[in-house]
């Protein structure tokens, strides 16, 4: 027994120092030269953030067709849910496996991955003035600069916001809210009628990251909030988060039907009970309008509505902001097939894939100019990604665009709200102590 | 000469064990302690000697202090159910006389351990969901429906609601491990007992106790150690949450080192997992050892 538990803890022990031992030193060697003639041979690893209905075919179709143009290049696809692809990329980083072509947030996620040298500058061939950097939107491009350079191939945009049934708001007798205590005031005649107001699941935390972002957006001016999502400037001290935290809670505990208990129940829970046609509202993003109107769910697309969560009054921050950000694709800057995986990039964004990949099942917004129509997108992801382009700013999500210890503060601090475990200022003193910690 | 010829000859079929173990066990350990002393960017790959900089830091987290408290009640509520409960369940299920039903009921005891901890997580998460699930549902049915809770949702209820899932995943195979441990006690002890007048009480106190201590040694490094190396079933349950309130040491490890990215600070976290468990395991053996008992 005494070799058995040596060997369980060692064995525990051990992963992680074979994790670690496999560390390749990032940021040397010689850049690699995207602009190469691409030699059309070899296994192309890719991440993708694809796996599961309905995407899951999306990329391994593409691959197939890459295959056939050039017969000598073979896929090794790895496709990951939303959830898995965060320990994934960092198992395949501090590994030193990263694939050719790997998925990446905006914000801080993928500034670590350019900051330690595992990102490839792909300015020369998709910066805005080349030929394929033109046929993206300019602000998704942005998304990926960094220090003036361009990193990413931005795939798709992505918004968040209040999706709607119609026939429930038809049956109870009331508007779409156009301000947020119109959403609050509306929550009690939906509940009285038999339905849950707002669908809301937040086991995983960052659900109501997303609600508070946007509040975040809306009470806190756009230059205080991005200074204070960087530790060396942060202050965190403006009164509009207290307010956020005050009206995120009174979101729960008057329109949601766990209320204090949310923390228990999953996101895609929530999903399914609007889906169901249980609930009247559900907080979600651009890339879910299809998935909750697909075929074999109650609500169907003409029940199907959007609206931006509604502005609190006397907002100090900006109305016009939405809480979103293109999600994209890098390229390993230590891949021997650099050249090659830009080629297949260029393939994917193509205007004829960029199309199909906006249109249902998919429904993901291509970033690519003309790609989403109102002839091959449904009509609530063209509205959605109408209002993301229009919109005065692009406010990315709380727990991707600040460093990972001011995030989990944030999250945590979420979680206690909803559970009335902690007060907005103690939740503030814990995420300006994680900024401090993080300078 | 031949001897000692001999001695060495066997000694080399050691050799690839032992280049094995040296190489998948001890070496990582070492490993692991080094980079408990840095502070590493895996982003980079570049790392920073920073000495003890990483334990001084534990001192100072009161979230590790939680996940260890956490693991303590963990393995308290364990030992009580797992190894005190199992051995009583399996000293009454072997005093049945009915072969068929003494079968029967080791089999139905056993059927949870069967599950994986992952599905059984996954089992009990949706059991525990506040608006479907099954023990909100029966409180509702007979009429208790204030006592309906938000059991993973809450900070009250949710580390313990994890702990109950563990021991009816855990008790059965406890059980079972007892009941052979009582099989082998030579039934003349119990009969010698019976006709001197001692009553089943006191038998189990006397008799059983006493003779399966090796199996209760046994099965308190097992349940101690385990309780220290909790994963699986917080993950799929609570992550950690809400508001950290389940973290237990190994997923506080997992947090820091693949979301917070401080992977020097996550090993150091394991070094800590492994000294307790090294520790726990060393006083328990030798508890076990003074006390052994031959018949």
């Amino acid at each position: 027994m005494h070799t058995r538990t040596r060997l369980t803890a060692a064995a525990f022990v051990a992963t992680s120092a074979l994790l670690l031992a496999g560390c390749t030193g990032g940021g040397s060697g010689e850049p690699v030269d995207v602009t190469a003639e691409p030699e059309y041979s070899g296994t192309l690893s890719i991440l993708s953030k694809f796996a599961g209905d309905p995407l899951e075919p999306y990329f391994e179709d593409l691959a197939a067709e890459y295959t056939k143009k050039h017969p000598d290049v073979k896929f090794d696809l790895i496709q990951e849910t939303d959830q898995s692809i965060k320990d994934k990329t960092k198992t395949l980083t501090a590994s030193g496996a990263l694939p050719d072509i790997y998925f990446s947030w905006t914000g801080d996620w993928a500034e670590n991955f350019v900051g330690g040298g595992l990102a490839a500058d792909l300015s020369k061939v998709i910066g805005p003035d080349t030929e394929w950097g033109k046929t993206f939107g300019e602000a998704s491009l942005d998304a990926f600069k960094y220090d003036g350079k361009y990193y990413g191939v931005p795939l798709y945009n992505n918004g968040k916001f209040m999706g709607y049934n119609k026939a429930i708001f038809d049956e109870v007798g009331i508007p779409v809210p156009t301000t947020f205590q119109e959403m609050i005031d509306s929550c009690s005649p939906i509940r009285n009628a038999g339905y849950e107001p707002i669908a809301f699941g937040n086991k995983d935390g960052w659900p109501g990251l997303h609600y508070l972002q946007q509040l975040f957006a809306y009470n806190v001016p756009a230059d205080v909030l991005k200074a204070d999502f960087v530790p060396g400037t942060a202050t965190l001290d403006h009164p509009g988060y207290e307010k956020s935290l005050k009206e995120f809670k009174t979101l729960v505990d008057q329109c949601t039907k766990s209320g204090d208990g949310t923390n228990g129940v999953l996101y895609t829970t929530a999903q399914e009970a609007f889906s169901a046609e249980k609930a009247a509202m559900y907080y979600q993003e651009v890339l879910e309008f299809d998935t909750v109107t697909a075929e074999g769910n109650a609500i169907t697309a003409d029940e199907f509505g959007v609206f931006k969560l509604p502005v609190p009054s006397d907002p100090a921050g900006d109305p016009d902001a939405i809480e979103g950000a293109p999600e994209g694709y890098l390229v390993n800057a230590k891949s021997p097939r650099a050249a090659l995986a830009v080629d297949f990039m260029k393939f994917v964004t193509s205007k004829e894939n960029a199309a199909v990949l906006a249109s249902p099942p998919y429904g993901q917004p291509s970033t690519v100019i003309g790609a989403v129509t109102n002839e091959n997108s449904s009509a609530a992801v063209y509205e959605g990604i109408s209002q993301v382009n229009e919109a005065s700013q692009i406010v990315i999500w709380l727990d991707t665009v600040t460093v990972p210890d001011v995030a989990a503060a944030w999250l945590a601090g979420g979680e206690a709200i909803i559970g009335g475990s902690s007060t907005p200022e103690k939740v503030l003193e814990s995420v300006r102590t994680a900024s401090d910690s993080a300078r | 000469m031949q001897t000692a010829r001999n001695k060495a000859w066997s000694f080399t079929w050691a050799i690839p064990a032992l280049a094995l173990l040296g190489a998948f066990v001890y070496l990582p350990l070492v490993q692991n302690f080094g980079f408990s002393m840095v502070e590493w960017d895996i982003y980079s790959g570049s790392q920073e000697f920073i000495g003890l900089e990483n334990y001084r830091k534990l001192v100072d987290d009161p979230i590790f202090w939680s996940a260890l408290g956490n693991n303590l009640l963990y393995s308290v509520i364990s030992v009580v159910f797992q190894v005190f409960g199992a051995l009583v369940l399996a000293a009454l299920i072997e005093s049945i006389r009915s072969d068929r039903w003494r079968r029967a009921l080791r089999a139905i005891y056993f059927v949870p351990s069967a599950i994986s901890l992952t599905v059984a997580g996954l089992l009990f998460y949706f059991i525990y969901e506040p608006n479907l699930g099954l023990i909100n549902f029966l409180l509702d049915v007979i009429g208790l429906e204030g006592w309906a809770q938000p059991w993973l949702g809450q900070e009250s209820t949710a580390m313990l609601g994890i702990i109950a899932m563990s021991q009816w995943q855990g008790f059965g195979y406890s059980t079972l491990l007892f009941a052979v441990a009582i099989q082998r006690i030579p039934s003349e002890l119990h009969e010698a007992a019976s006709i001197d007048g001692v009553g089943p009480g006191r038998r189990f106190f006397m008799v059983t106790m006493p003779l399966v201590r090796e199996m209760t040694g046994l099965m308190m490094i097992v349940t101690i150690s385990g309780a220290f190396q909790v994963f699986n079933e917080v993950m799929v349950m609570t992550s950690g949450g809400p508001n950290n309130s389940t973290q237990v040491l190994v997923t506080w490890l997992y947090r820091s080192g693949f979301v917070s990215n401080d992977f020097g600070y996550a090993a150091a976290i394991a070094m800590v997992i492994f000294l307790v468990t090294l520790v726990i395991g060393l006083v328990q053996l030798w508890i076990t050892h003074k006390r052994k008992v031959e018949w």
